[in-house]
């Protein structure tokens, strides 16, 4: 079981940026009025879902923004935090937005499957990082340990869910930084990070699947990297999907 | 816990009870004493019909203002501690879409941070 020293670090206002802070933020989505995520259209999968209590600003054709003020995890690579900073602009001009992952806790929702069936017991694989699009959270008993000023309350478990990506004004960060993650931990968002991508991006199950039984009629050479070529295969019937193969 | 619930708990009241009294459905009492609709969320008439039936002021049955970021009225530490008490101990546990997938485990989940970009080139937690 991991502990708390394992996982979270001390920050203060003064500290730099870095991939692993953990803030209290508003997170805004667009969508049509009354609109539940995934949308059947755009993801019958049904991996992304909805904050459940977001406030709503009307828009104008059946539109609204969807607002969920909430904790959030920054997954924009450090690094590339860095680069935002250090380039040879004003800093009004940096590119102010990082990439954010809403923060769940176990006291706050009722896990579901998607026919909304109880999942109580998948937090035994969220504690074990086996989901994908998920980083687990421990709990921390004392929050003024890590925060100094705060009310000696306690942090649930939680998970950060990489399904609700979105970005945020890096100010707005600086501004409500709870604490961040220890380097150790870092790396298991990483790789937490290249799985979910590597699932929902370059291997989707659907893909591969309406693939099967098909002719590749066609097959491009991307870009090689050491012993690794990325392929884009396009098969009889027009659809196409990018494999990476590694060279023997 | 709500201050809907607070009060029905404190005087041993039931949902139907209430309901009865403010002649609404013991549902609609059961979604606001929970939490699982917010009470600032329904018609001002039926927060009024439910303050009659308790006997309480409507400014008693309303839950305390969310912190929001960036509240400059607050320190950081106070602004903080409040949104964990607001988010992430709310009253009411609403149904969200588990990340857990049906696929079979994942055997790539239980290998280590560093096991897993072995044969990638270092990158540096903080430096990229």
């Amino acid at each position: 079981m991991l502990g708390t020293a394992e996982v979270y670090r001390r920050v203060s206002e003064a500290d730099e940026l870095s991939s692993g802070d953990i803030a209290f933020l508003s997170l805004a989505r667009t969508r049509l009025a009354g609109e539940m995520p995934p949308g059947d259209v755009f993801d019958p999968a049904g991996r992304i879902p909805a904050y459940p209590r977001p406030a709503l600003i009307s828009l104008p054709h059946d539109r609204e923004v969807a607002i969920d003020t909430m904790f959030a995890l920054v997954v924009t690579h450090s690094c590339e935090i860095d680069r935002q900073k250090n380039a040879d602009v004003e800093s009004p001009h940096f590119d102010c937005r990082l990439t954010v992952a809403p923060i769940v806790a176990e006291s706050a929702v009722r896990l579901v499957t998607r026919d909304g069936e109880d999942e109580t017991v998948n937090w035994a694989a969220i504690e074990a990082n086996d989901p994908v699009s998920s980083l687990y959270l421990p709990p921390i008993t004392d929050i003024s340990a890590l925060v100094p000023g705060a009310e000696p309350i306690a942090w649930p478990r939680s998970f950060a869910d990489l399904r609700g990506l979105t970005t945020v004004s890096r100010r707005m960060v600086v501004a409500d930084r709870l604490c961040g993650l220890t380097p150790g931990y870092v790396a298991v968002l990483q790789k937490q990070l290249a799985r979910f991508f590597t699932w929902r991006d370059l291997a989707r199950h659907e893909l591969v699947e309406s693939l099967v039984g098909r002719r590749v009629v066609g097959a491009v050479p991307l870009n090689a990297r050491g012993d690794r070529l990325r392929v884009a295969l396009t098969a009889d019937d027009g659809s196409s999907l990018t494999v990476e193969m590694k060279a023997r | 816990m709500t201050r809907l619930a607070a009060i029905l708990d404190e005087r041993n009241i039931t949902y139907t009870a209430v309901a009865q009294r403010a002649h609404l459905q013991a549902r609609t009492i059961r979604q606001l004493a929970t939490g699982e609709t917010p009470i600032d969320r329904v018609a001002v008439g039926t927060v009024r019909r439910i303050a009659a039936a308790l006997s309480v002021p409507v400014a008693e049955l309303l839950e305390p203002e969310h912190p929001f970021p960036g509240d400059a009225a607050m320190s950081r530490g106070a602004r903080l501690s409040a949104a964990i008490r607001a988010v992430m101990w709310s009253g009411a546990a609403v149904p969200y879409l588990s990340p857990v997938e049906d696929a079979a485990p994942d055997e790539i989940a239980t290998l280590p941070a560093d096991q897993f970009f072995a044969d990638m080139p270092a990158i540096h937690a903080r430096h990229g």
